[in-house]
């Protein structure tokens, strides 16, 4: 009985890590699609990026990735913007139809990309930091790095959380959210704000691509299944509402790593869909938001 | 005359807004009824809860001796309550001809069926020459011809005009008036929401009903309102009453 | 469509019934069948995704259900092939009918996230129930052709073609297509109008759906062996909405011009650039949104249209 309790405790503090990379994800994907309303489907592809470009700085110049993810987050900031300017913004007043099928254009373009010029081969890189566990008592072991990037994480989390709130670009942004015709009124350029925040969520999705090298197997499909997490995040979080995508993204690493724990590890993913089918039909607000869908 | 719609009581609420507040009145057969009201009186309002775009929080509603409340919008539609839109809402990619056809698909399957009869709309509204073009692109005018175009191909026995008459040239929503007037010659009777085009409510109307925030403030025959006293105050401000007094 | 254009298209469907005569190789059969394949699945989408205009990227569901279908039914409960492929299409019908109730409540995006959740909730499921799919190591699918089957194959995807563009050529002119259309531009006029929104929206789907498993069924019969990710994933899913979305949404042969283009080229595009054809394919998806947003068909109708009313 106690030793289930402790494997449940571990589970839970598991999930807790991994939700906090989740939640990185997600705020990125809450500025791009909750706040500023483009359904990006390229944004797994993009962390992929992200999980690259710290790699190409670790492989080459041997930059640790604990430092690399800033400079990943650095390049995938210029990218958005760039891709922003060149491609989206001709589609940002058009239908999701067309936002869904440019960006999943991209998505395909980059991870194609991405194998033509790295192959298609696994990669997993090997710091010190790796080889070090911290033990909790006697039951509870965490993984250094994991605790590492959860610690990264909430500091981003929280910066980033009060530059939307308090900065004049954050004004600006949740004045867009709103009423696009309203800010241009009051002398807001929207065009430059939505470029810069669409930017700022590739970032945050880089940066959390940079900080899940150590710890995951990169390769150029790997971010697939993060383009639709980052989704299911948003919703459950409620839209538009980033401090609501970085809890759901925490709850929902809990989630999957309760019901690995108990059901087995290939029904994580369904009990992510199943809870997102079951949000939108039943609370399309979301469970931590307030804003209607 | 029998009512053919009946309004008990009727209030929503937006959050702390009384948009439509506890408001009673009869729509008989046949009749021209106009409701008088500046912007934000909850005359949309008042037409969303009788088509059923919207639940009132309180009150009940009767057409045609039954109950209305709870319907959905596409259930008032086939009961006989035909309605236009106050932004106007045509299918753009349509043209004015198909977009007719849509109201007249309500009571046939039949293609030929379906365009005769928005043809025969469209000739009474005198729309004959834009039928072929595609909605979008035609002037607001003609917009709002169409709107009441597509109402009437559904065979109403009601139709709701949300303001109809609303920015148009004088000329324009006169001659629209000419046409309101004969509405009931198809066996319609009519509720127009208008704001302040008086010119057209004194030749059309054969009852007026005035709204104020909400709340019902007169009811009348339209030369008999527009004197009283809380009319002129509410509604039409203190200006006219400068000019009459 | 008048008397005249049905007899084209139905002279036009001979005439690819004829090909087989002339082309022997099972590859080149092979790849004509895919073409006429997703020819016939982007005009059943097209149904829902285009007249509706409800942006279904969960196709696959429906697909994968027409080529599960086939074995479970036949293989392990003992029905005969033409039943099994019939209780795949009720069985694709039954979960269109969920998937409605719970997206069509949805506009824009979240319909779109909704279908691409149910399907991947199948497909993760199909990966994860070993005792009746077999899991990640596959199933058997039965053969539905013993003799000479590329050209039995082949047409019997035209078959499902002519199929799906006969239901779509009499739904557009109906006045269910005007229903349909009416919900895409503008759902509140639609209500007004009397049309019951949620039930035309879920008739369509449920349409769909049916040729969609039928066309599922045929796809793993043709591989006689099938895994759940190609059948059920979001590939699938993609390729149907962009083969119709590329040819020309909401338009009647949109979708066919759509796969021939589409499926040709990847092709194509596979033996000359061999890796880098979904770069290729990636490049065109992008071109195609900028420049021919409403497609090859849609745009082509819209210049033929303004130089006629010159």
């Amino acid at each position: 009985m106690e030793a289930q309790l402790w494997s449940a405790l571990q589970a839970v503090l598991n999930g807790l890590l991994t939700g906090s990379l989740y939640a990185l994800v997600g705020m990125g994907m809450a500025l791009i699609f909750g706040v500023m309303r483009i359904v990006n489907f390229a944004h797994g592809a993009f962390m992929m990026l992200g999980m690259y470009a710290t790699f190409v700085l670790f492989d080459s110049l041997g930059l640790n990735p604990y430092i690399g993810f800033i400079a990943a987050a650095a390049v995938l900031f210029v990218i958005g913007v760039a891709s922003y300017q060149l491609l989206l913004r001709r589609v940002a007043e058009r239908s999701d139809f067309m936002q869904i099928l440019l960006t999943l254009g991209i998505s395909l373009i980059i991870s194609d990309g991405v194998q033509l010029w790295f192959g298609a081969d696994y990669h997993q890189i090997s710091i010190p930091l790796l080889d070090v566990n911290i033990h909790l008592g006697t039951h509870i072991t965490l993984n250094a790095p994991w605790i590492l990037s959860f610690a990264i994480t909430i500091a981003l989390a929280v910066g980033m959380f009060l530059f939307v709130m308090r900065s004049r670009f954050g004004r600006a942004l949740r004045a867009i959210a709103q009423n696009r015709y309203a800010a241009s009124l009051m002398g807001i350029d929207v065009r430059r704000t939505q470029a810069l925040s669409f930017g700022l969520g590739l970032a945050a999705v880089g940066m959390a691509g940079g900080l899940l090298l150590p710890v995951f197997y990169l390769y150029p499909d790997v971010g697939g299944q993060f383009t639709l997490k980052s989704f299911v995040i948003v919703v459950l979080g409620g839209m538009g509402s980033i401090e609501g995508a970085a809890i759901a993204g925490v709850v929902l690493g809990v989630i999957e790593s309760l019901t690995s724990l108990y059901w087995g590890n290939e029904w994580a993913l369904v009990v992510d869909f199943a809870l997102f089918l079951l949000v939108l039909s039943l609370r399309p607000s979301g469970l931590f938001g307030s804003q209607r869908v | 005359m029998t009512a053919l719609l009946t309004l008990e009581h009727v209030s929503k609420r937006f959050g702390g807004l009384r948009a439509v507040n506890d408001v009673s009145f009869d729509v008989n057969e046949g009749e021209v009824l106009f409701i008088v009201g500046p912007n934000g009186a909850g005359k949309t309002t008042l037409f969303n809860l009788i088509t059923g775009f919207l639940p009132p929080d309180e009150g009940i509603l009767r057409f045609a001796g039954r109950v209305l409340t709870g319907t959905s919008p596409h259930v008032a539609a086939r009961l006989g309550i035909g309605r236009t839109f106050q932004i106007v809402k045509p299918l753009r990619n349509q043209s004015v001809l198909e977009n007719v056809m849509l109201g007249a698909f309500l009571h046939t399957r039949s293609v030929a069926e379906a365009t005769a009869r928005a043809r025969e709309v469209l000739a009474f509204l005198q729309m004959e020459a834009v039928i072929d073009q595609p909605a979008h692109g035609l002037p607001l005018a003609t917009l709002k011809r169409l709107e009441i175009a597509r109402a009437l191909a559904t065979h109403p026995k009601l139709i709701l005009l949300d303001e109809v008459v609303a920015g148009l040239p004088t000329g324009e929503a006169l001659a629209l008036a000419d046409l309101l007037q004969r509405l009931p010659e198809w066996g319609v009777s009519a509720v127009a929401g208008v704001e302040h085009v008086m010119q057209v409510v004194m030749r059309v109307a054969h009852r007026v009903v005035v709204l104020d925030r909400g709340r019902l403030i007169a009811e009348g025959a339209p030369a008999d309102v527009v004197r009283r006293p809380e009319v002129i105050e509410a509604y039409l401000g203190a200006k006219y009453k400068q000019v009459t007094g | 469509m008048t008397r005249r254009r049905a007899f084209l298209a139905a002279a036009g469907f001979g005439l690819c019934l004829l090909v087989p005569l002339g082309v022997d190789q099972d590859y080149q059969l092979n790849v004509l069948f895919r073409v006429a394949l997703f020819a016939a699945l982007g005009l059943a989408w097209n149904l829902v995704g285009g007249y509706a205009g409800q942006l279904s990227l969960g196709h696959a569901a429906f697909f994968g259900i027409g080529a599960y279908g086939l074995p479970l039914f036949h293989d392990k409960l003992g029905a005969p092939i033409p039943v099994a492929l019939i209780l795949g299409m009720v069985v694709a019908v039954a979960a269109a009918v969920v998937i409605g109730r719970v997206a069509f409540r949805l506009r824009g995006p979240y319909f779109a996230l909704a279908t691409i959740a149910f399907a991947e909730v199948l497909r993760l499921s199909a990966k994860n129930l070993h005792d009746v799919t077999g899991g990640d190591v596959g199933i058997q699918v039965p053969a539905l052709f013993a003799t000479d089957p590329s050209r039995w194959f082949y047409w019997s995807a035209v078959a499902l073609t002519a199929l799906a563009f006969a239901a779509t050529a009499l739904v557009a002119r109906s006045r269910f297509g005007y229903a349909l259309q009416a919900i895409r531009e503008d759902e509140d006029t639609a209500l007004a109008c009397g049309i019951d929104a949620a039930r035309t929206k879920l008739l369509a789907l449920v349409i769909s759906a049916a040729l969609t498993a039928l066309g599922g069924a045929l796809y793993a019969s043709l591989f006689l062996y099938i895994v759940p990710d190609p059948v059920l994933g979001i590939d699938i899913s993609n390729e149907i909405a962009i083969v119709a979305m590329l040819g020309g949404a909401g338009t009647l042969i949109g979708p066919i011009v759509g796969s021939v283009l589409l499926e040709t080229a990847s092709e194509l595009f596979k033996n000359v650039f061999q890796e880098a054809h979904l770069l290729i394919y990636g490049v065109l998806i992008v071109l195609v949104v900028l420049f021919l947003p409403e497609g090859i068909v849609g745009t082509v109708a819209g210049w033929w249209r303004r130089s006629r009313a010159r």
